[in-house]
């Protein structure tokens, strides 16, 4: 909850421009494409492509499931595409965008056309760089809440698509439905994994 | 307990009327319902059964397509609501529709309703705490407000006679300054709370901190289940286990045939009779057929909330109430009140890497009030006091660790560290210039005035808050707590959601709207037990004290009914 508000807060307060695609972005697009197996509410094609190649780098496959095995991707695109205001799609549009151009500027091609050892370049610059969530109190953030740019939000939204999952939150996870009663000093060896709810 | 008759067609004349069906309107129904009295429950919005209307209580995230997330839509109908946080699609069929319901903030105001049966019953916080004479005594004292007309042995086996039917689980402390309730065994603090506690205590003499006191049942009661530590109270327990007028009061006014309940009625106004020097009913719109309708009654309560309540007495005209019923003071719609809220101090805890929990406790920690209770703990800062409540768990925000890839990912499964909190509750004196007025130039759906909402916070409340998070710093950085913050956010009234005053009571009927039995001065049988009553605030929750004053005024309507004197 506290991510989500945090991001739906955010989407408004971050400042980006709104970037036009290059030339070399539309020719790159081009070559080498798998097409999407899912058909994006909100996202182009190449947004979708951009969204799911960041979230998988952020939380991969090991030997539990990634977040595109639980199909995060695709829920993110359905969350902006019917909670989002007109505004705070707009505004998603035009961050992915600027992240694009930020990545041609820098390494001469879109995202998803960089190699691995770029896209990692590019994702230790953008922790190193954005701002971080405030705390929060009771499902709020306390303080002034500074903008947290475009990946950290993406970040935190990813993480919230991929623990509110099913598959994460009753078999990966630790999940109780109905816990019963309160044990308040368990040792974390008997519980294992983060609760889920 | 399925089965409320809803049919109040047949029958227009009831021995009592109650507006609104919340925490106080319940406890009304209830009463005067076992006391033997034929009762009409007018309720704004829907039939909320138990059990039966709770959609989502059984949810999981992954089971609602948005996981909790609003639609524009969604949020539109709550504009104003939607403020607070608290509203996601997992309760947002129990926030009231602010687009048909609006109201005019002259400053700043959250005002937040539940229009259905149960009101905010379903809502609520449940944290229960008695009141004591350093409240009942704090306006003729200091000189803010009005003296209250009751002190704490008059409410005192009220407190009692509410808590053994509502169920209020606690730890007895023998503090004079916050009396212990007729507890049920307490819930627990977990090992970080219980190591701050010990730290907190032994560093700050005076100084306590206990599980919150609350209205959920840690052993079965009185037909209801014990908490599950489910922590969806808000959607409606289906174990009953916290207290609501659903899952409570309005099941033991049904039961005995009594009660009839009426929903999607619109107060309008209460009748008042000129000759007969008395209220004879109420007017109603029914919210979806727009029919005007009379019901009469010897006795009413008007429970209505707070706010709504007001604005029901200042719709009512007559001509021997001009300017509302029982407004001979002028004092009607002024001294609102509600606690500051969200002003405090948070941190990590460290050394507790290998303990955690089981089952999410709908409670936390409460730091009652110290400061201003004696001589020794006086304020030269200012008047009134504050409690802190707060808690320990388990959380962080994975998205700010600067990691990612396979790594990270096993990382955040795991529990992430230990954070503490603790954010204070001011009392909020009663200024006369904080009121509310009716509003003719905005009208609801249903063609009625709407309210214009003009309070602030002041500088004593300021002066609270500052010390609040000073004196939360201090304790946490005092007791180890690392990378400690504190904040004030500075919100300004309305979001405790503890609205207080408007009607409210005292000796002296030029300066007060009720007297001592919570009956309107110069309408004897009309009650206001809600929130409007209130003559000051406290620093604790309000809602136990609305419980008892309700039981003790409608013992005593039945007592004066019987001697004919209503």
């Amino acid at each position: 909850m506290d991510r989500r508000k945090a991001l739906q807060k955010t989407g408004l307060l971050a400042g980006a421009t709104l970037m036009m695609p290059t030339m070399l972005s539309i020719l790159q697009s081009c070559k080498e494409e798998k097409r999407l197996d899912w058909q994006p509410e909100f996202f182009t094609e190449d947004e979708a492509k951009t969204v799911s190649l960041l979230v998988d780098m952020i939380l991969p496959r090991t030997d539990t499931p990634g977040a595109l095995d639980v199909k995060s991707d695709i829920f993110m695109d359905k969350v902006i595409a019917r909670t989002y205001d007109a505004e705070g799609r707009e505004h998603m549009r035009s961050e992915i965008a600027a992240f694009n151009a930020d990545c041609e500027e820098k390494y001469g091609a879109v995202f998803i056309d960089l190699s691995e050892s770029d896209r990692i370049a590019v994702l230790k610059k953008a922790e190193a760089d954005s701002g971080k969530f405030n705390p929060g109190v009771w499902g709020t953030a306390v303080g002034e809440q500074e903008p947290i740019g475009f990946y950290r939000g993406l970040k935190s939204m990813a993480i919230w698509a991929f623990f509110t999952s099913e598959e994460i939150g009753e078999n990966v996870l630790s999940y109780d439905p109905i816990p019963g009663n309160y044990e308040p000093c368990k040792p974390v060896s008997e519980v294992g994994n983060r609760w889920s709810l | 307990m399925a089965n409320f008759n809803i049919d109040a067609k047949k029958d227009v004349t009831y021995d009592a009327i109650v507006i609104g069906s919340g925490i106080s309107g319940g406890w009304a129904a209830k009463e005067l319902c076992e006391k033997g009295l034929k009762t009409l429950v007018l309720e704004r919005g829907k039939i909320v059964e138990h059990v039966v209307d709770y959609p989502t209580m059984n949810l999981d995230p992954w089971d609602m397509e948005l996981r909790g997330g609003l639609t524009p839509e969604q949020k539109e109908k709550h504009y104003k609501a939607i403020r607070s946080g608290w509203i996601g699609t997992d309760t947002e069929h129990f926030w009231a529709d602010d687009e048909a319901n609006p109201y005019t903030e002259e400053k700043p105001f959250l005002w937040l309703r539940g229009h259905q049966m149960g009101g905010k019953s379903l809502l609520w916080g449940k944290q229960t705490y008695r009141w004591s004479d350093l409240d009942f005594e704090a306006n003729a004292k200091d000189g803010h407000g009005v003296d209250w007309p009751i002190r704490y042995k008059d409410i005192e086996p009220w407190y009692t006679y509410v808590e053994k039917f509502a169920g209020i689980s606690g730890e007895a402390l023998g503090l004079p300054q916050l009396p212990d309730s007729h507890f049920l065994p307490p819930m627990e603090l977990n090992c970080v709370e219980k190591h701050i506690k010990s730290r907190i205590e032994k560093q700050f003499k005076g100084r306590n901190m206990t599980i919150g006191r609350v209205a959920h049942l840690t052993q079965p009661h009185n037909g209801r289940g014990q908490c599950q530590y489910r922590n969806r109270c808000s959607r409606g327990c289906p174990f009953g286990a916290y207290f609501s007028s659903n899952s409570t009061t309005l099941p033991a006014a049904n039961a005995t045939g009594n009660l009839t309940i009426r929903p999607f009625s619109i107060v309008q106004s209460v009748i008042y009779d000129d000759q007969k020097g008395k209220a004879t009913g109420v007017r109603i719109i029914d919210a979806e057929t727009n029919e005007d309708i009379e019901y009469s009654a010897k006795i009413i309560f008007v429970n209505a909330s707070a706010l709504s309540t007001t604005q029901i007495l200042m719709n009512s005209k007559s001509n021997r109430f001009e300017n509302g019923l029982g407004n001979d003071s002028g004092e009607l719609g002024h001294n609102l009140m509600d606690h500051t809220y969200r002003v405090g101090a948070l941190g990590k805890v460290e050394g507790f890497d290998d303990k955690y929990y089981k089952g999410r406790r709908p409670n936390g920690i409460y730091i009652p009030r110290y400061v201003n209770i004696d001589e020794a703990s006086k304020s030269d800062k200012f008047v009134r006091g504050f409690g802190y409540q707060g808690g320990a768990h388990r959380g962080g925000n994975a998205a700010n660790t600067e990691s990612f890839g396979a790594e990270y990912k096993d990382s955040i499964l795991k529990p992430g560290p230990w954070e503490f909190f603790i954010t204070g509750f001011a009392e909020c004196l009663p200024y006369h210039e904080n009121k509310i007025t009716l509003n003719t130039d905005v009208l609801d759906k249903w063609g009625q005035p709407t309210l214009t909402i003009d309070a602030e916070f002041k500088e004593n409340e300021k002066a609270l808050n500052k010390q609040i998070q000073e004196d939360a710093v201090e304790m946490l950085e005092a007791t180890g707590v690392k990378d400690v913050l504190g904040f004030d956010n500075e919100h300004p009234p309305g979001y405790g959601v503890h609205e207080m005053g408007t009607a409210r009571m005292g000796r002296d009927p030029k300066t007060s709207v009720l007297n001592g039995f919570n009956q309107v001065h110069a309408a004897k049988n009309v009650f206001v037990t809600d929130g409007a009553c209130m003559t000051s605030s406290s620093c604790v929750n309000p809602s136990l004290t609305y419980m008892a004053l309700t039981a003790r005024a409608a013992d005593h309507a039945v007592s004066e009914l019987k001697k004919q004197n209503l």
